[in-house]
C-alpha cells in the first residue's frame, strides 16, 4: 500500500468513527448566536466570562446585554465557542435570528441596554514576585475564569511606559503606606513577613529610593497617572485604603518608624493633601504603629477593638442607557450580597470625596462597599474586602477553591470590572 | 334600731361616710405613687417589648417620654442609650445624660453611663472628669477605671486605656488588679507575651480566667507561640503550668501536654482528678489521633486514681479511646487489667465487644468468635448480627469462606444478603452474586458499605458469563489486601471479555495499581479501558487517568481525556467531576 493510499483509507475510516460522534455532541450548535444566560439557569457564572473574553481574543465580537437575565451575553455560535463552554460547564442557548430581534425588542423598551464587546483588555495584576497564588481574590477568578493576565510590580510600574502595555490593572492588599501592612511588629519573626521586608527594602534600595514608603509612594502616584492617561484600576481590600493615603501624603511623614526609620508626624492627618487622592478625603490616619489600621476610611476596623459585625450589602440599580458604566458594574443575579472583610473591609461615607458614584452599600450603615470614578481619562473602582466567599480570611488560611463557588455574585463584580473596558468606547457615557 | 328616726340615722351615717371617703383618699395618697410607679414600670416594659421586636424608634420615644418626667429614671436612661446606638444616634445622649445629672448627681450608675455617652462623643477629657468622680464615691472598686479603658478602647486610644488600667492598678495598691482587661487589651494590639503576663496574675487572683486566657491566647501566630510556652516553662506556678498544658494541648501536641500534666499532678487525690478531668474536656475538643491517644492515657490516669467500678469503667473507656486511636496494644493492656478486676464483672459486655474488635483486627478471628457466644445472652439482636458480620469479614480475610458463609446463613438481614451475594461471587456464581446484591439495594449498613455494593453490582453487571471462578478469586484476594493477585486475575478475565466487561474490569484494576503508587501500570490499564464500545467505562477510564496524570504532575497529560470525557459523553454523571479535575490540571483552582 503506498502512502497516499494508506492516508486516504485512514482518513476514510477516522471519519466514519469520529464524525458521527462529533455531530452527535451536544456543543454542536446550528443556531448562529449563542446567549449566555447570566441568571439563575447559568451553572457557572464566573467561566461564562472566561468564555466571553476568549472570544474577543480570538478576534470575535459579542455583546453584553445589561439587565436583560442577570446581564447575559451574545456570543457568535462558533464550534470553538461552543466547545468552550461545554468544556466549562458554562450554560449557553442557541438564538436564531428571530428569537434575537425579539430580545433586542424586550431591551430597547424596559432598563436594559446591548453594549457591543469588541476588543479584550490587556489585563496586568500588581503583585509581588513570589507572592502565594491563591491570595488574591482577582489572580484567582482570573485564573478560575481563564482570563489571561500578566504580573507587574515595582520596577514594571514606575519604568517608563511600564504601565503602558496594559488597559487594566488590579490592586490587591498592597499596603502603599510602605508599612507592611502595619504587621511589622505583631508578626515579628515570621518568615513570610521577613520575606515580604526584604524583598521590598530590596526593590526601594534598587530602584535608588531611601525608604520602601517613599518608593511606594512614587508607585501610587505612577498608578495614578497610568488612570490620568485613560487606563482602568480596579482595587481591592486595603490597595484601595493604602493607595489614597500614599497619594494624599506627598508632603507628610505616614509612615511608622519600623517602615522608614522616623516615627509618623503626629500631626499627619491634618497636613494631608487629599486633592491628590483619587476616593476619599478628610480621613483620620491611625497613629498606633501595632495597630494594622490605617485610617478611619474603612468602616469595619476588623482587626481593632472597633471592628464592626459584617452585614449584607446591596448593589445599587442604575440607568441602563444612560449609565452604561455603573449598570455594567455591578450586573449580578443577586441584589444582596453577605458582606466579607478584608484589612480595608468597607469606606466610611463620611470620607467619601462629592464626586464618587456609589455601587453598593449597606442600608443603614455609615459606610459603603463599592464604588467608582474617574480621573483624568481613566476609571477607578475600588472593592471594600478581601475574598468574598471567604469572609473571615486569616493569614494562613487555606485557599479558597472558586470551583465550589461558580456562582459566587461578590466574584461577579470582579469580573464585570475585567470585562467592561471590553466595551466599545463611544457607549462609555459617565 | 328598727324605731330609729330617719333624721338621726342620716346624722349619725355622715360622719361614717365622711370618714370613709377620707380614708378612701387616704390610702389614694398612699398608693398614687405605687401606681404611678407600676404604670411607669409597665410603660418600660412595653419599651423593652418594642425594643426585642427590633422597633427602636418607637421604643426610644417611650424612654424619652418617661426622661422628660424622671430624668434620672435609670432604666429609661439605659433603654434611650441602647436605642439611641442601634439608630447610630449616640450623640443624642448627651443632652440627655446632662439632664440626669443635675437630677441626681451622686449616682454612680449614670456616672458609668456618662462615661459611655462621652466614649461616643468622643471626649476623653469629660471620660477621665466622670472616671474620676466616680473613683472617689467608691474608691477601692475597679469599675470606674474599667469603664474608662473601655471608652478610650472604642476611641482606639488604646494607650490612653492601658495608661487608665494602670492608673487604677496604682490608685488601689493591687498589682493584679484589672489584669484581665490588660491582657486583651494587649491581645488586640497583638502584644501576646504582654497578654500572658497579664493572664497568669488574671489566673492566679480568680483561676476562672483560665478557659478565657486559653482561649484568647490560643490564637496566637504560630511564630510567638514557641516564646510564650518558654515563658510559662520559667514560671513555676500552678497558673502557668496549667496555660502551659492546656496551650500545648491545643497547639498540635496533646500527648505532650498530656505528659506535662502529669509530672505536675499534686499528691492530692482531688485535686490531681480535678486537674486531670480538665484536661480530658480539653482534648475531648480536638481532633485527630494525637488527641485520642492523650484523652486515652488521661482515662487511664484517672483510673489510677479511682476504685471499684469507677475504676473499671474508667479502663473500658480507655481501651475503647485507644482503639480508636490505632493503639491496640494499650487497648488490649487495658483490656487485661479489665479482665483481672472483680469490679469490672458488670463491665463485661462492653469489654468482649472492644476485645473482640481488637482480635478480628489482629487475624484472631476464631478467638473472637468463641469470645462473641460468651456474650451472646447479653447482646442485642442487632449488635450480635453486626459483630457476627465483622467477624465473617475477618474470616474472608482469612480465606475461610466456608465459616464466613456460615455466618451469612443464619443472618436474614439486608446486609446478611449482601454478605452472601458477595460470598456468592468469591466463589464464582456471578448470577447468584448479581440476584443477591440487587436484592440487598444500595441503602443498608454504612455508606461506605452501600458505596461498595453499588461498585461491585455496577461491575458484574457489565461483566459476561454467570459462572467466573477466577474472577470470584480475583475479586477474593482484592478484599484479603493481595492487590498483586487481583490485579493479575482481573487482567486475566478481562482478556476473555467482549469490550464493556472487558473496560471495566481493567478500570479497576487500574484503581488498584494506582492506590498501590504504580502509576505506569495504572496508565496502561486506564488507556486500554477507554473504548469507544463501552461507553460507560470509558468515561470512567478518562476520568481515572485525568486524575492518575494529576497526583503523578504531568498535568498538561490530564486535560486531554477529561477534555474528551466532557465533550464526548455530556451526559454522563462523572462530567462535574471531570470539570472538576479539569480545573486543577490547568491550574485554575488551588490543589488541595
Amino acid at each position: 500500500m503506498n502512502r497516499r493510499r494508506f492516508l486516504r483509507q485512514s482518513s476514510a475510516v477516522l471519519a466514519a468513527t469520529w464524525i458521527p460522534t462529533i455531530l452527535r455532541t451536544s456543543w454542536r450548535i446550528d443556531a448562529p448566536w449563542l446567549l449566555v444566560p447570566m441568571d439563575d439557569v447559568q451553572t457557572d457564572h464566573l467561566k461564562a466570562y472566561g468564555v466571553a473574553f476568549r472570544v474577543l481574543q480570538r478576534g470575535g465580537r459579542g455583546e453584553w446585554f445589561l439587565n436583560y437575565r442577570g446581564g447575559s451575553f451574545l456570543l457568535p455560535a462558533d464550534q470553538l465557542t461552543a466547545r468552550d463552554a461545554a468544556l466549562a460547564g458554562v450554560r449557553v442557548e442557541p438564538l436564531d435570528d428571530d428569537r434575537l430581534v425579539r430580545i433586542r425588542a424586550e431591551i430597547q423598551q424596559g432598563n436594559m441596554d446591548a453594549i457591543p464587546l469588541e476588543k479584550p483588555p490587556r489585563v496586568a495584576v500588581y503583585v509581588p514576585p513570589n507572592a502565594p497564588p491563591w491570595d488574591d481574590a482577582v489572580t484567582m477568578v482570573l485564573q478560575y475564569a481563564g482570563i489571561d493576565f500578566q504580573k507587574v510590580w515595582d520596577a514594571e510600574v514606575l519604568r517608563r511606559g511600564g504601565l503602558a502595555q496594559c488597559d487594566w490593572l488590579h490592586l490587591h492588599h498592597e499596603d502603599f503606606t510602605g508599612q507592611y501592612s502595619k504587621f511589622y511588629l505583631t508578626y515579628a519573626g515570621a518568615g513570610w513577613l521577613a520575606d515580604m521586608v526584604q524583598r521590598n527594602t530590596g526593590m526601594a534600595k534598587t530602584l535608588g529610593f531611601p525608604s520602601v514608603p517613599a518608593e511606594k509612594r512614587a508607585v501610587a502616584q505612577a498608578i495614578a497617572a497610568f488612570v490620568e492617561r485613560g487606563g482602568f484600576l480596579f482595587a481591592m481590600c486595603t490597595a484601595t485604603e493604602t493607595l489614597d493615603l500614599a497619594l494624599a501624603s506627598e508632603h507628610v511623614d505616614i509612615a511608622a518608624a519600623f517602615a522608614d526609620g522616623t516615627p509618623m508626624d503626629p500631626d499627619a492627618s491634618a497636613k494631608m493633601d487629599w486633592s491628590k487622592a483619587l476616593a476619599f478625603q478628610n480621613a483620620r490616619l491611625e497613629l498606633s504603629p501595632t495597630l494594622p489600621s490605617f485610617s478611619d476610611i474603612d468602616g469595619h476596623q476588623v482587626n481593632s477593638p472597633l471592628r464592626q459585625p459584617l452585614g449584607a450589602f446591596k448593589l445599587f440599580n442604575f440607568s441602563a442607557k444612560i449609565d452604561p458604566v455603573a449598570t455594567m458594574l455591578v450586573q449580578n443575579h443577586r441584589d444582596v450580597i453577605p458582606d466579607f472583610y478584608g484589612l480595608t473591609t468597607s469606606f466610611t461615607r463620611r470620607t467619601l470625596k462629592p464626586g464618587v458614584t456609589v455601587l453598593a452599600d449597606e442600608a443603614g450603615a455609615p459606610w459603603v462597599k463599592y464604588i467608582h470614578g474617574e480621573r483624568g481619562q481613566g476609571t477607578w473602582t475600588f472593592y471594600g474586602g478581601h475574598d468574598p466567599e471567604d469572609a473571615q480570611h486569616q493569614i494562613g488560611d487555606p485557599p479558597t477553591d472558586l470551583s465550589l463557588f461558580p456562582h459566587s455574585p461578590g466574584y461577579r463584580l470582579i469580573l464585570n470590572n475585567v470585562l467592561f473596558p471590553a466595551a466599545k468606547k463611544k457607549e462609555l457615557k459617565t | 334600731m328598727a324605731n330609729r328616726e330617719p333624721g338621726t340615722g342620716n346624722r349619725k351615717a355622715k360622719p361614717t361616710q365622711r370618714g370613709r371617703v377620707l380614708c378612701g383618699l387616704l390610702v389614694c395618697w398612699f398608693l398614687l405613687p405605687i401606681h404611678g410607679l407600676t404604670a411607669q414600670q409597665d410603660t418600660l416594659n412595653r419599651a423593652m417589648t418594642l425594643e426585642r421586636r427590633g422597633d427602636p424608634t418607637s421604643a426610644l420615644a417611650i424612654y424619652q417620654a418617661v426622661l422628660d418626667d424622671h430624668p434620672a429614671e435609670i432604666n429609661a436612661l439605659l433603654g434611650a442609650e441602647r436605642c439611641l446606638g442601634v439608630l447610630n444616634r449616640g450623640l443624642e445622649m448627651v443632652p440627655v445624660l446632662q439632664a440626669a445629672i443635675v437630677a441626681n448627681p451622686n449616682s454612680t450608675v449614670i456616672d458609668a453611663l456618662a462615661i459611655r455617652v462621652w466614649g461616643v462623643a468622643e471626649q476623653a477629657d469629660s471620660i477621665r472628669r466622670y472616671a474620676e468622680r466616680w473613683a472617689q464615691l467608691t474608691p477601692q472598686d475597679e469599675s470606674p477605671y474599667r469603664e474608662w479603658g473601655g471608652a478610650l478602647q472604642n476611641m482606639r486610644d488604646l494607650v490612653g486605656a492601658r495608661q487608665a488600667y494602670l492608673l487604677g492598678r496604682e490608685r488601689l495598691n493591687s498589682p493584679d488588679a484589672l489584669s484581665p482587661e490588660l491582657a486583651q487589651l494587649a491581645i488586640r494590639s497583638n502584644d501576646y507575651p504582654t497578654a500572658l503576663q497579664e493572664w497568669l496574675k488574671a489566673i492566679h487572683r480568680l483561676p476562672g480566667y483560665r478557659p478565657s486566657a486559653v482561649r484568647t491566647l490560643s490564637q496566637a501566630p504560630d511564630a510567638v507561640r514557641p516564646g510564650l510556652l518558654r515563658t510559662l516553662d520559667l514560671d513555676q506556678s500552678p497558673a502557668a503550668r496549667g496555660l502551659s498544658i492546656d496551650l500545648r494541648a491545643r497547639w498540635g501536641d496533646p500527648v505532650g501536654a498530656f505528659h506535662r500534666l502529669q509530672a505536675s499532678l499534686p499528691p492530692d487525690s482531688a485535686e490531681s482528678g480535678d486537674m486531670l478531668r480538665n484536661f480530658l474536656v480539653t482534648v475531648r475538643g480536638i481532633n485527630g489521633a494525637d488527641a485520642r491517644t492523650a484523652q486515652a492515657m488521661t482515662l487511664e490516669a484517672l483510673a489510677e486514681r479511682r476504685t471499684g467500678v469507677d475504676r473499671a469503667r474508667l479502663h473500658l473507656e480507655a481501651a475503647q479511646v485507644y482503639a480508636e486511636a490505632g493503639d491496640r496494644r494499650a487497648a488490649r493492656r487495658m483490656l487485661s487489667s479489665l479482665s483481672q478486676d472483680p469490679d469490672a464483672a458488670a463491665l463485661q459486655v462492653g469489654a468482649t465487644t472492644t476485645l473482640i474488635s481488637l482480635l478480628i483486627a489482629d487475624g484472631e478471628v476464631d478467638e473472637a468468635a468463641r469470645r462473641l457466644e460468651q456474650i451472646k445472652g447479653s447482646l442485642t439482636v442487632d449488635d450480635y448480627q453486626r459483630t457476627r458480620r465483622d467477624l465473617a469479614q475477618g474470616w474472608i480475610r482469612a480465606g475461610a469462606l466456608d465459616k464466613a458463609q456460615g455466618v451469612a446463613l443464619a443472618d436474614s438481614t439486608v446486609e446478611g444478603m449482601a454478605l452472601m451475594g458477595r460470598l456468592r461471587l468469591y466463589r464464582g456464581d456471578v448470577a447468584g452474586a448479581r440476584a443477591l446484591l440487587k436484592d440487598a439495594g444500595p441503602y443498608a449498613g454504612t455508606r461506605a458499605e452501600a458505596t461498595d455494593r453499588s461498585s461491585l453490582l455496577a461491575l458484574i453487571q457489565v461483566v459476561k458469563g454467570d459462572s467466573l471462578p477466577a474472577l470470584g478469586a480475583a475479586l477474593l484476594a482484592l478484599d484479603r489486601r493481595d492487590s498483586s493477585a487481583a490485579v493479575k486475575g482481573l487482567e486475566r478475565v478481562a482478556e476473555d471479555q467482549p469490550a464493556s466487561g472487558a473496560a471495566a474490569l481493567r478500570v479497576l484494576a487500574g484503581r488498584v495499581e494506582a492506590a498501590r503508587g504504580h502509576g505506569a501500570e495504572a496508565e496502561r490499564l486506564f488507556r486500554a479501558a477507554r473504548v469507544p464500545d463501552a461507553p460507560a467505562s470509558a468515561a470512567e477510564a478518562e476520568l481515572e487517568l485525568g486524575r492518575l496524570m494529576i497526583s503523578l504532575n504531568r498535568l498538561p497529560e490530564a486535560t486531554e481525556p477529561l477534555e474528551h470525557l466532557i465533550i464526548s459523553y455530556p451526559e454522563s454523571a462523572l462530567v462535574p467531576e471531570a470539570r472538576r479535575l479539569l480545573n486543577v490540571a490547568r491550574g485554575l483552582v488551588p490543589r488541595t
